[in-house]
């Protein structure tokens, strides 16, 4: 009987939309985190008669046919855009990102990955990495008799040494911008992978149109709106519950079927 | 086997496939911009072989089956997504979108720029604009808006305009994947749409469970209908047997 199996696809589809909300409310608090959203469409139908075609009891036209869908499945789960709002961190080395840039960061494999968790610290060699010790890609090296470091919005970074009143420009930090942003891999830790889907990253200067400029003494929240997301789930939820009943009395109808003799 | 049988049979698989429809409805309850489909039963009258000249009445068997489908077109509900691209239309109209089989009719409006800047839907499918073709993006439109009436612009530049079709209801075929196939559409030049919202299914929970409920009930009275009728050929059986 089809209609089990279709309410099987919607029950998976609920199922996973409840999976996608609890990872979004397990990240409220991720800083810089976009929040997921499963979006589903009708699966193909099965055409008993298809609209406009000839009516074989007195030849005239059908107004409409009958086509049964086969349930449904889940068609993307995208990142949602959305600017996070900004918490005041007070660190020197805290960087929220204005805009649709992404720091790129050099996983220890030695590849590229972007992210806009502007958290960084400062490792044993001076260097600028994220909160996994991966470096920047734009290799800021802080020295070590560094007493104070301000970082403009456009990226550029200046050290203030001991009894200097003027600082020293010690790099600049990019931001890097995608086609398609939505069609980065996310890879977890905050990090994401550029895809054929998202086109490759194009570097620029902060303050540049469309690239964003960075804060310092910021980082970005998280975009997750809790009360949406637990409204999402109680309507995932409630419709997992209906597709429970519609196999429930599925089951009835077939028990029925069976008992003929 | 007899007539009654037959036509109870007719009946219960077309019940069979209204459950499905209602099933169907039920899954796509959080699909965008799916619509409700509904079964017509109709009457469906078959001459039978042996029966003598027609309009003399009792040589035809009138069955109940599952005609035809109407579906829903009302309006979904539309849900606040603030994604600039996510866009519904209010009232009448699709989107049209360029797959490889041709141009496919949808309602479902989450769109997105895939790595050449050009509007596709979540399958990839080029978004067609008022006037055919696609629709490209640069890089450097910051803050993207769409207009009611379809025009994508940035900063006071133009980078076209979504186009909306319509189509006669019973000329619509459905694909799956949200999508729709119409031989003739025309362009719908009035048409609303809202942009950072999308349709939801128009899918009534209440009025499916109810429908669901009745499907339900009524195969179950056809069964024990047919239940009767096999006792009631038993007992003839039996009869005739003590008779002879």
């Amino acid at each position: 009987m089809n209609a089990l199996k279709i309410a099987a696809t919607g029950m998976a589809a609920q199922q996973m939309r409840v999976d996608v909300i609890s990872n979004n409310i397990a990240n409220m608090s991720t800083t810089a985190y976009q929040p997921r959203v499963a979006e589903f469409a009708d699966l193909i139908y099965q055409q008993y008669q298809t609209p406009g075609t000839l009516s074989s009891q007195t030849g005239s036209t059908v107004p409409a046919g009958i086509q049964i869908g086969m349930g449904v499945r889940p068609t993307t789960v995208s990142m949602e855009i959305v600017q996070g709002a900004l918490s005041q961190t007070g660190g020197d080395l805290d960087l929220a990102i204005e805009g649709r840039g992404f720091f790129e960061i050099i996983q220890p494999n030695g590849e590229s990955a972007f992210t806009r968790d502007g958290k960084f610290y400062r490792d044993a060699e001076g260097l600028m990495v994220n909160s996994d010790g991966h470096a920047l890609a734009d290799q800021i090296t802080i020295p070590n008799d560094t007493n104070r470091l301000t970082i403009s919005q456009d990226g550029e970074v200046v050290a203030y040494f001991d009894n200097a009143t003027a600082g020293q420009t010690i790099g600049t930090l990019t931001l890097n911008v995608f086609a398609n942003t939505k069609g980065l891999e996310a890879l977890g830790g905050n990090l994401y992978r550029e895809t054929e889907a998202s086109g490759a990253p194009i570097n620029g200067a902060a303050g540049t149109e469309g690239i964003g400029v960075m804060r310092q003494g910021y980082l970005e929240d998280s975009g997750v709106d809790v009360v949406e997301e637990i409204s999402e789930l109680i309507e995932a939820q409630r419709g997992y519950e209906l597709n429970s009943k519609i196999i429930t009395a599925a089951d009835e109808m077939l028990a029925a079927t069976t008992r003929i003799r | 086997m007899d007539n009654a049988i037959y036509t109870m049979l007719t009946r219960q698989s077309g019940l069979m496939r209204e459950f499905s429809t209602v099933a169907n409805n039920v899954a796509n309850m959080g699909t965008t911009g799916f619509k409700a489909e509904h079964g017509v039963f109709t009457e469906f009258i078959s001459r039978l072989e042996n029966g003598s000249a027609a309009g003399l009445g009792g040589d035809s068997l009138s069955m109940g089956r599952l005609g035809a489908h109407a579906t829903d077109f009302s309006d979904g509900g539309l849900k606040s997504t603030g994604g600039a691209l996510d866009m519904a239309i209010s009232g009448d109209g699709f989107f049209q979108v360029q797959t490889n089989a041709g141009p496919r009719l949808t309602r479902a409006g989450h769109f997105m720029l895939n790595a050449d800047r050009v509007l596709v839907d979540p399958q990839g499918n080029a978004v067609m604009g008022a006037g055919g073709g696609e629709i490209a993006i640069p890089l450097e439109a910051a803050n993207i808006q769409v207009g009611l009436d379809g025009t994508i612009s940035s900063d006071g530049i133009e980078y076209g305009r979504i186009g909306v079709v319509t189509a006669a209801p019973d000329t619509l075929v459905r694909e799956g994947g949200n999508l729709w196939n119409a031989p003739n559409t025309r362009p719908l030049e009035e048409a609303k749409i809202v942009s950072g919202f999308l349709e939801q299914s128009n899918v009534n929970p209440v009025l499916e469970m109810a429908r669901m409920i009745e499907v339900q009930r009524h195969y179950d009275a056809g069964q024990s209908l047919m239940d009767l009728e096999d006792d009631r050929i038993r007992s003839v059986a039996q009869t005739v047997r003590q008779m002879s």
